[in-house]
């Protein structure tokens, strides 16, 4: 039987069709993707690679809320350029504890893998209420609501944690009890910054 | 309901269930690139963001890819679908009520999917940004498409199964694979979960996925589309069916190994990177196949350009799709990646696909498909010419903006002086961009408004008209 | 012949496309002679104009200090794009004679020559403007000669190839299909190029 003889029995046989469809497209998944799965290095943490304290975590979701990966990469490449102009580059064990990934696909604004400690607090207070106070033509939306927003609004914060720590992640039973109390008095946009001031610090400044 | 058709037991095709579809798909459209022109104008002036959150940039960006890739594309698919495998098939839907809960849960996952989106319910994960509620939804729906699509071939009265459908069964098995597996997430309320995968793990899975909703859903889906539509119109079969074979098959194993080219020079290991760049440059050969053949089968249709715009439209498509199968592949080299990757280019070659090749052979086989579903002529041909060019202008001036703005970006971000230092800061770099922005803006206007013309021009035909039945060519009549 | 009417070729092209498209639609012109006489020349504007333009003043990608480059890489570059764009234009040629057993165009070689060089004429002139290398203008102005190329190709071709309208509109969608190819890849080579040393200084 030729090729196209072969083929034809295919073609008459939905369920040989299917099975053929499914077979042929879970290859490259399985060799491709599943290694990775497993593999100890991309899901151990780098030293100084430590979980998100309550209040980084809520800015953490803060960010996905507000969709800021659409605009910001958080991905340093190891091009010379790149280090120069944003710090030493990503390396896969500082991501361990980031569910999901905000590696982003975008630079409309710059990269913020290792934005921690290099703006204050308050340059962040105003830039977030409004970009164009700070940065005079930045086209950044602005983000008034989230210093109005309590960072314990929806009241989660153990159900986060406990979540997560199903996945792995080791956080204790005290960091849990008093993941509420962290939060009292603490806004979204505190919580937020908090995040931008962690991200990136398992490398200290001027580290290759 | 009084249905003749049922009094007298005559099987007729379902094809009302097409027309709700591709009706909603157009009114996807119009809401969908509205939004998408709405955020390219808040990359010019960002006060149209009002200090709103359901308007912001962030959110509204997430908005516009779900309502065109879901609401969109995938209305249209279901309903081409479920258009052609009927007539491929010569038999009825399977389960054609099946089909009517297909049509409506979808759009109404979507609507509500849509509002979830603006109000900020979002993994991040792109194209997978729906909650876990809306991802059980969408699976459950989708197991009724593959449902009513598989069982119509079950019960086909053709034995062998045409090359449309292979692409759309595909669809639907790897669209499926994928959404489960990258979706996996544990919940922690109704409206927020936690992704199974972290890091650089969850960008492999990602991109995975990502790369192969493209390639399943944009290309694959609209491939089965174009390889039953085009014969249509063009009355002609397609050139070669040795090709299409080769094609199919060798697009389906090689799409799925392209993903780790969204992450060049990321923290994922090398050997990834590499496998997936020589597989996206590989994709190329039975990506243009069928490209081939969807040219070859329309040049001998020429005489037909005359009368029909939908025609043009199918052209143009595949000269879009051969360019962005081929500026795919080029952007996968990792030397090309260094410039493009994060840049604006990123986003013209997705409108290149989008545009080009998306709502342009959706545009094209829905001119052919309405007049048909309500058996009478289009309202207007001229329209139709018009939206032709406001299209096709729309987007080669999308493409050239993106072009120039994406490449002077990785320069200008790469560039050293002769000291070694970084020649321009990121915001002078950013600013370079505006004019570029809004040269996009106007692009996405004309496209806007082509589509326009098209919304207005199918409510013209359809007015005061249902939709025709259609007996599939059998023998005898089953009486009850 | 082609060469007895070159450069008022182009001001009648502006003014009457038709009366030239019909011209040619008559003449059996020699490949030799389109190339050296006409082609070649227009192939040589937009590489020179790029290197004066940029000794000058240096290429400027909408920041306020350009990038300037030295003297012998943008010689290098400026061969590169004449290059490129000879092997456009002859590659283009071809495909376009290729395409002609599938539509029924003319087949001879030389007027497929003539047929590309008239379409491509606003472009090359239109590059005057890289005498001011600011891409954005460039942009500004190109796209007017490109949309003005774009009308020769789909007006001009099936008169000039002897074709029914509807024939030539398919061959020139795919000329179109090729040409947008040959564009993208002419980024692509050219990025290539940049990352592997030859252009911009940058660190990758």
């Amino acid at each position: 039987m030729n090729g196209v003889q072969l083929h034809q029995v295919l073609e008459k046989n939905i369920g040989l069709l299917i099975f053929g469809i499914l077979f042929v497209s879970a290859i490259g998944g399985l060799v491709q993707v599943l290694p990775s799965l497993f593999q100890e290095s991309l899901k151990t943490a780098s030293p100084n690679t430590k979980v998100y304290s309550p209040l980084e975590l809520v800015g953490r979701d803060v960010y996905i809320r507000e969709g800021c990966s659409t605009c910001h990469s958080q991905q340093i490449r190891p091009l010379v350029a790149e280090v120069e102009r944003y710090g030493t580059y990503s390396r896969a064990g500082e991501f361990v504890y980031d569910r999901p990934f905000l590696w982003g696909s975008k630079r409309t604004g710059p990269d913020l893998h290792r934005i921690g400690g290099k703006y204050s607090n308050e340059w962040h207070r105003i830039h977030f209420i409004n970009p164009r106070d700070v940065v005079h033509n930045s086209i950044m939306p602005a983000y008034p609501w989230l210093a109005e927003r309590a960072a314990n609004q929806d009241g989660d914060i153990k159900n986060k944690l406990h979540v997560l720590v199903k996945l792995g992640h080791p956080y204790t039973d005290d960091d849990i009890e008093s993941s509420g109390s962290m939060l009292e008095g603490q806004s979204e946009l505190d919580a937020l910054i908090a995040y931008m001031q962690v991200l990136g610090t398992a490398y200290a400044k001027g580290d290759q | 309901m009084s249905d003749p058709a049922k009094k007298l037991s005559v099987e007729i095709y379902s094809d009302r269930v097409v027309t709700t579809l591709v009706m909603f798909s157009v009114i996807w459209a119009v809401i969908g690139m509205l939004a998408g022109v709405y955020v390219a104008a808040e990359m010019v002036w960002p006060a149209l963001n009002f200090d709103q959150s359901w308007l912001s940039f962030g959110r509204l960006r997430t908005f516009h890819t779900n309502v065109v890739i879901f609401g969109f594309g995938v209305s249209a698919l279901m309903g081409t679908a479920y258009y052609s495998v009927q007539r491929t098939s010569h038999v009825r839907l399977y389960a054609s009520n099946l089909a009517w809960f297909t049509c409506w849960a979808w759009q109404i996952a979507i609507l509500a999917g849509g509002i979830s989106l603006l109000m900020g319910l979002t993994t991040s994960k792109e194209y997978a940004e729906l909650e876990w509620p809306f991802d059980i939804a969408i699976t459950l729906v989708w197991v009724c498409f593959a449902i009513v699509f598989f069982g119509t071939i079950a019960k086909r009265r053709i034995k062998q199964i045409y090359i449309s459908n292979w692409f759309y069964g595909g669809l639907i098995i790897v669209i499926a694979m994928l959404h489960i597996v990258n979706n996996l997430a544990l919940p922690v309320t109704l409206t927020k979960s936690y992704s199974l995968y972290a890091g650089a793990q969850d960008a492999i899975v990602q991109w995975w996925y990502g790369h192969n909703a493209v390639g399943f859903l944009l290309t694959g889906g609209f491939l089965g589309m174009m390889y039953y539509f085009l014969p249509k119109q063009a009355e002609r079969p397609i050139w070669s069916y040795k090709l299409s074979i080769v094609a199919f098959w060798a697009f389906t194993y090689s799409y799925i190994w392209a993903g780790p080219h969204h992450l060049h020079f990321n923290a994922i290991p090398e050997w990834v990177q590499n496998l997936g760049m020589v597989m996206s440059l590989v994709l190329l050969a039975p990506s243009w196949a069928s490209m081939v053949n969807g040219i070859m089968t329309v040049s001998s249709a020429w005489e037909k350009l005359r009368s029909d715009p939908s025609l043009k439209f199918i052209v143009l498509a595949l000269a879009f799709y051969g360019l962005a199968t081929f500026e795919g592949p080029m952007l996968a080299i990792k030397s090309v990646n260094i410039i493009s990757h994060f840049t604006e280019w990123t986003i013209g070659h997705v409108h290149s696909g989008a545009l080009g090749w998306n709502a342009m052979i959706t545009y094209g086989t829905f001119y052919f498909l309405v007049p048909r579903l309500v058996g009478g002529n289009l309202y207007s041909v001229k329209l139709a010419n018009l939206h032709f060019w406001l299209a096709l202008a729309g987007t080669i001036l999308y493409i050239v903006a993106l072009w120039g703005a994406g490449v002077s970006q990785g320069v200008l971000w790469l560039s050293l002086d002769d000291l070694g230092e970084l020649r321009y800061s990121f915001n002078e770099v950013m600013a370079a961009m505006k004019p570029y922005y809004l040269l996009r803006l106007v692009a996405g206007i004309l496209f806007f408004i082509g589509t326009l013309l098209m919304i207005y021009n199918f409510s013209k035909t359809i007015v005061g008209r249902r939709t025709i039945a259609v007996r599939p060519p059998i023998e005898s009549l089953a009486v009850a | 012949m082609k060469s007895a009417f070159s450069p008022r070729l182009i001001l009648r092209l502006l003014f009457q496309p038709n009366n030239v498209f019909k011209e040619l639609a008559e003449l059996k012109p020699s490949s030799i002679a389109v190339f050296f006489k006409v082609a070649l020349w227009f192939g040589v504007l937009p590489p020179l104009f790029a290197y004066i333009g940029a000794s000058k003043f240096g290429w400027r990608l909408g920041t306020v200090e350009p990038l300037s480059l030295q003297k012998e890489i943008l010689l290098s570059i400026s061969v590169a794009y004449f290059i490129a764009l000879l092997f456009g234009f002859i590659s283009t040629v071809i495909v376009s004679r290729w395409m002609a057993t599938t539509y029924g165009a003319r087949q001879s070689l030389g007027i497929h020559f003539a047929m590309i060089t008239v379409v491509g004429a606003p472009l090359a002139v239109g590059s005057i403007v890289h005498l001011y290398p600011d891409v954005f203008i460039n942009i500004l102005v190109l796209i007017p000669a490109l949309l003005w190329s774009m009308y020769l190709l789909y007006r001009g071709l099936p008169i000039v190839l002897h074709i029914t309208p509807e024939r030539g509109m398919l061959m020139s969608s795919s000329l179109i299909g090729y040409l947008l190819v040959a564009f993208v890849s002419l980024l692509g080579i050219t990025v290539f190029l940049w990352i592997n040393g030859i252009g911009p200084l940058m660190g990758v």
